[in-house]
Formats: structure tokens, C-alpha cells, sequence
């Protein structure tokens, strides 16, 4: 009787494991089927790239020709990946660090006027920053920044920043006083308190400040294409118009899945690197 | 005995509040002293100020004779336990009992010693290698624990550590520190609700009420010789019955219409005063006329012992605790009476009298 009950539980959680298996695999496939889609699409010769697109994959045999064909456009492919990697990293690193310092700041600190000051902070995103580019291209200009990409930068951060300052305080808010304390009576202090001791408990809300800065930085247009001027300083998004746009009123599509293939492939890796620290139960076993 | 610490007219604001008012205590080298008081009277705000995680408005706090006041807390000689174990979630044990030493710059070789010591003592090494999270509240405890011994400090601090651990493991937990004070002889200052653990653990009981220290002694004197009504009302489980009496001439008073002697006192007749009586010390009878009459209440029987509540003539209620004889009926007339060595009496200010 018992053996019987027990094999059918069995039975049940094997269907059941199977559903569950079979419907996550569904999904994956659901979302991995565009990049696949361009991926095949970007690998086909110079003369079926600008045929029909069904079927997506190479029928005449793989080639990088669109790849090639890509590197004709501005100042080549890799000047202009060059530009958006700097620009993104640089946007990263910057924003990591004050938000880092800021959210700390928020979150521990007694200072008159904190609450007012942090309101406003989080009021900027309100702003449609479109409607704040002339002054930001007119204040470029008056600091001499404007056409280079350090300017760029700082519009990015300074866009990036309070949505990541909150973030960041909230993490530091969830980390218990008494950790803090405790290391404090360990003698760490200031930056080692910070480093050795907070940094890895905050580091969920790192990746994340992490992650939205580099796809916003990676993929933003507008600001890019109004205060850029120089060919050669363009990113990605910015190249991808003119390869879109194509050349004497021909398109070639085959450019345009590489470029987009080009564009993507950094994102996947940063969130691939970056999704481990969203970790759960990290703070377990700290207190209580 | 040599100074372990000193606290001189100490005094804490938050803002325009002030919390702690002016506190003095001297505590000898070696001893243990245990904070009590009721919720909010300033126990852990006392302790913060001499782990230095909290300013000190006013006074001064002296760690082995050297003034602490404005120093880092980590150069005070002194390790804290938090009632909530505050471990470092992203280190092993063996990194978090270390940690003080790394950031001290000992070498290595030093602190894998000093490691391995520590937790020999608390019987931790096969835990060495896991992290917090991986480990049972009262583990967790150890290695909180096992954190304040490397630091090798003058004074431990502990806040409430056993609050956080089921009954049966606190008594464990705190018959290993009463062994670990033993061992390592290190003054401690140890803050908690528990009665038990205050009197077991205590060389020195500091009674606490709203941020002024209301009587300092050892277990016994604040149990059998408290300060006031407050002490005698606050120590002791369930505690002292504080009767409101009438002098009535030298030698006695008047509690819900019985006369009982008391000690002479020169307080003039009809002045109000305070019979405390505690509950074990009754002694109840169910037919003796002229000891104090009551009638019962309630009886609460919790095996070794019982607790009889009664209410006087007048409507005060009177605990008693019975050890044997047979159940009372509710509302049956019982007499008490006590040896007077075991009488205390209070002025009408509360404050002991002879
Ligand atoms: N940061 C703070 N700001 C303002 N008031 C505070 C602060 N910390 C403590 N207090 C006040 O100081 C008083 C003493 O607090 P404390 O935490 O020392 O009490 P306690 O005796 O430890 O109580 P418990 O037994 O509940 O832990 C309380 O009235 C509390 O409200
Ligand atoms: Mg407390």
C-alpha cells in the first residue's frame, strides 16, 4: 500500500519537476530567440544579407562580410566601440563612487536639512532630461567640454546619479548599525570600514547602480548625438543611425544586424558578471 | 583591588533630552558587574558611552586608570558582544575572529594562533571554516563571543547577549561565561532583563531607573538590603510586597487595620510608610488571629513551589510563596507572619530605613 502511495508520489513530482523544467526552457527560448535571430542573420554572406529575411540563418555559408562592411562606416568599428566602452566605464566607475558615498552619507549621517536635500535629489528624476539639454550643452561649452566625451561622461553620471544615491542609501540603510559597530571597535575605520567590511554588503546594490548605469550610458542616443559634433567621437548609438541610414539610399541590413549584434553582446556580458552579487540571504547570520 | 574602570558624573543628551544624569561608579579590576534596570532607563546607552560608539555628553569614563573619554573605540582596551551578534555576514568564522587583529596589522602567523585560542576556548574550531549564516543562534553567540576574547581586551561589554537564545541555551550560554570570566579574569559589565542571569553572573548589581544609578551592591545586599521601594519592587521574581503602613507609635504600624511590629523607628505616628515583605518570607497560616489577615485570591502552583495571591482588608494585594501544604480555596481567610530580621521598611520617600 505504502510502496504504491509512494510510487505515485513520485510520478507526481516527476511531472510536476517536468512542467517546471519544460516551461522555464520555454521561456528562456522566448527571450533568447532575438539575439539568436540577429546573431544567424548577421552571419550571412554580402549578397543574401540583402535578400528577404526569412529563413534568419546562413544558407550560403557563414561569413563575417557584414562585420566588415560594418567597419566602413565613421572611423571604424572599433574607434566607435572604444568611444562607448570609455564613455560607459567611466559613467560606471563615477557613478559607483558617489552614489557609494552619497548613499553612506544619507544613510548614517545626522546633518541639518538631509531629508530636504535627499527629496530634492530624488525630485530631479522627474525632470524630462530632454528638456534640460540646451542649458547642459551650453554649460559644456562655457567649461570647454562640450564635443569630447569627458563631457559626456559627466552628463551620464550626473543623469545616473539619483536614482543610484537612492539605491545606494537604501542599501546602507538595510545593513545593521551594530555591523558598523562592531567593526568599528574592530579599528576599522573610514575607507577600510567602508571597504573591507561594507562594501560586500551593499554589493547587490552595487551591481544593480552598476548594470543601469552602464546600459543607460551604453545605449543612450539623444544627449550623445547633441553634443558630439567630431565623426570620430561618436558611440555606438550614434554610429548605428548613420549605418541604419545607409548609403545612397540603399540599406544594408546585413551592417545593421552586426551593429546591433556589436551593441548587444557587452550588455549581455556586464549583467552575465554582474548578476551574481544580486545574491540573496547575504546579510544572513548577521544579526538575529 | 586595582581599578578596572571609572565613570565620573557621565552624562548623555540626545538633543535637548537628557538620558543618563550624571553617573558614578567605580568597578575593581577583574569584576563582574551586571546592568538592570527596566526597559529604557539607559542600560545600553551607558554601555555604548564606554565602548565609545556613543559621545559622552558630560563627565569622564577611565579604562585601567587611563582616561578613554575621547578615544576610538578600538583603543580603549575594551570588546563589545551585541545582543544581535552583528558578525560579519561575508567572512568565515575564522575571518571575522581575526578581523580585529588584520585591521590592528598583527602578522598573520599571530592571529591564525590567537584564532585558533579563542576558539579552543568556546569549543568552535570545527565551525572555523563556515560562515554565519551557516551557524545556529547559539554558535553565532560563540563567535560573537569568541570576536571579544582575540581583541584581548581590559574590559568586555556585553548588551543583552542571551536575549536573542531559547531558554534552555541561555542557561547553558550563561554558565559558560560565568567559566569564561573565571578563566580569563577580565573586568565585564554585562547588560540584561534576566533577573537570573544578574544574580547569578553578578560580583555587582547597578540598579538603573531613568538614567540615574539607584542602588550598587553586590547580589545579596541588593536583594536582602534594597536602597528603596524601586530596588525592592524591581529585583526579585515575583517581587517584594510594598504595603502601605501607618505609624503607630514607636515600634509600630498599621497595615489594612492589623498592627505588626517593626524595628523602632523615629518617624511620627500617623506618618505613612512602606512595609516590604518578600514573598518567600511569608509564612502562612489558616488560624492566627493577630499577624496579618488576608484572603486568597488565587493560587498559581508551578510544581516545586506556589504563589498564593491575596488581597488585605483594605484591597492591597499580597503575594506569597508556599512551598507546601495543601491548595487554598479562593476567597478562604489565611494569617502570615515573618521573622522581623526579614522586615524592611521605607520612609515615605521610599528610601530604606534602619
Ligand atoms: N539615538 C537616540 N536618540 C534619541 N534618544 C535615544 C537614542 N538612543 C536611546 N535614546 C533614549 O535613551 C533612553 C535610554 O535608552 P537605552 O537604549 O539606553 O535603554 P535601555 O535601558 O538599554 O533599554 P532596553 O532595556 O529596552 O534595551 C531611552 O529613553 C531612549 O529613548
Ligand atoms: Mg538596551
Amino acid at each position: 500500500m505504502s510502496a504504491v502511495a509512494r510510487h505515485r508520489r513520485q510520478r507526481q513530482k516527476f511531472w510536476g519537476g517536468f512542467g517546471y523544467h519544460a516551461f522555464g526552457i520555454g521561456a528562456a527560448l522566448f527571450f533568447f530567440a532575438p539575439f539568436a535571430w540577429t546573431g544567424l542573420a548577421s552571419l550571412r554572406t554580402g549578397s543574401e544579407a540583402q535578400q528577404p529575411p526569412l529563413p534568419p540563418w546562413p544558407t550560403q555559408g557563414v561569413s563575417f562580410d557584414t562585420y566588415a562592411v560594418l567597419d566602413t562606416f565613421g572611423a571604424g568599428i572599433w574607434q566607435h566601440t572604444l568611444n562607448s566602452a570609455l564613455v560607459a566605464l567611466a559613467t560606471v566607475v563615477l557613478t559607483v563612487i558617489v552614489s557609494l558615498l552619497a548613499g553612506y552619507g544619507f544613510s548614517r549621517y545626522r546633518f541639518p536639512l538631509k531629508n530636504v536635500f535627499f527629496v530634492l535629489i530624488i525630485a530631479t528624476l522627474m525632470i524630462p532630461f530632454q528638456s534640460i539639454l540646451t542649458p547642459l550643452f551650453i554649460i559644456l561649452a562655457k567649461l570647454g567640454l562640450n564635443n569630447s566625451l569627458v563631457g559626456l561622461v559627466l552628463v551620464y553620471v550626473t543623469l545616473q546619479l539619483p536614482f543610484s544615491v537612492f539605491m545606494m542609501r537604501n542599501a546602507f540603510d538595510a545593513v545593521p548599525r551594530e555591523i558598523e559597530e562592531a567593526a568599528r571597535i574592530d579599528g576599522a575605520r573610514d575607507l577600510k570600514l567602508l571597504v573591507r567590511v561594507l562594501l560586500p554588503l551593499v554589493m547587490p546594490g552595487v551591481a544593480t547602480v552598476a548594470i543601469f548605469a552602464f546600459l543607460n550610458s551604453w545605449n543612450e542616443f539623444l544627449a550623445a548625438l547633441i553634443l558630439l559634433s567630431d565623426n570620430d567621437k561618436y558611440t555606438l548609438p550614434v554610429l548605428m543611425t548613420a549605418v541604419r541610414a545607409g548609403r545612397l539610399g540603399a540599406i544594408n541590413w546585413g551592417a545593421v544586424q552586426a551593429g546591433v549584434m556589436v551593441m548587444t553582446i557587452p550588455c549581455l556580458a556586464v549583467f552575465l558578471i554582474l548578476q551574481r552579487y544580486y545574491m540573496r540571504g547575504l546579510m544572513a547570520g548577521a544579526v538575529k | 583591588m586595582t581599578e578596572g574602570m571609572r565613570l565620573r558624573q557621565v552624562r548623555k543628551s540626545f538633543g535637548p533630552l537628557e538620558v543618563i544624569h550624571g553617573v558614578d561608579l567605580v568597578v575593581g579590576e577583574g569584576e563582574f558587574v551586571v546592568f538592570v534596570g527596566p526597559s529604557g532607563c539607559g542600560k545600553s546607552t551607558l554601555l555604548r558611552m564606554i565602548a565609545g560608539l556613543e559621545e559622552v555628553t558630560d563627565g569622564d569614563i577611565e579604562i585601567g586608570g587611563k582616561d578613554v573619554t575621547d578615544l576610538d573605540p578600538s583603543q580603549r582596551g575594551i570588546a563589545m558582544v551585541f545582543q544581535s551578534y552583528a558578525l560579519y555576514p561575508h567572512m568565515s568564522v575564522r575571518e571575522n575572529l581575526g578581523f580585529g587583529l588584520s585591521m590592528a596589522n598583527v602578522p598573520k602567523a599571530e592571529i591564525a594562533a590567537q584564532v585558533d585560542a579563542a576558539a579552543k576556548i568556546l569549543k568552535i574550531e570545527p565551525l572555523l571554516d563556515r560562515r554565519p549564516g551557516q551557524l545556529s543562534g547559539g554558535q553565532r553567540q560563540r563567535v560573537a563571543i569568541g570576536r571579544a576574547i582575540v581583541r584581548k581586551p581590559q574590559v568586555f561589554l556585553f548588551d543583552e547577549p542571551l536575549s536573542n537564545l531559547d531558554a534552555e541555551l541561555r542557561v547553558s550560554m550563561r554558565i559558560e561565561i560565568a567559566r569564561l570570566h573565571r578563566e580569563l579574569g577580565n573586568t565585564m559589565v554585562y547588560v540584561t532583563h534576566d533577573q537570573t542571569e544578574a544574580m547569578t553572573l553578578a560580583d555587582k548589581i547597578v540598579v538603573l531607573r531613568d538614567g540615574v544609578i539607584e542602588q550598587v551592591g553586590t547580589p545579596r545586599e541588593v536583594y536582602e538590603h534594597p536602597a528603596n521601594t524601586f530596588v525592592a519592587g524591581f529585583i526579585g521574581s515575583p517581587r517584594m510586597n510594598l504595603l502601605d503602613a501607618t505609624v503607630q507609635g514607636t515600634g509600630k504600624v498599621m497595615v489594612a487595620g492589623d498592627e505588626i511590629e517593626v524595628p523602632s523607628i523615629d518617624t511620627p505616628n500617623g506618618e505613612n510608610v512602606t512595609v516590604g515583605l518578600r514573598p518567600e518570607h511569608l509564612v502562612l497560616s489558616l488560624a492566627a488571629p493577630g499577624t496579618l489577615q488576608a484572603t486568597v485570591d488565587f493560587c498559581e502552583y508551578l510544581g516545586g513551589t506556589r504563589y498564593v495571591y491575596c488581597q488585605l482588608a483594605d484591597g492591597q494585594n499580597l503575594i506569597a510563596e508556599q512551598r507546601e501544604g495543601e491548595d487554598l480555596a479562593v476567597n478562604k481567610v489565611v494569617y502570615f507572619a515573618w521573622k522581623p530580621s526579614e522586615l524592611r521598611l521605607f520612609n515615605p520617600h521610599g528610601i530604606k530605613l534602619v
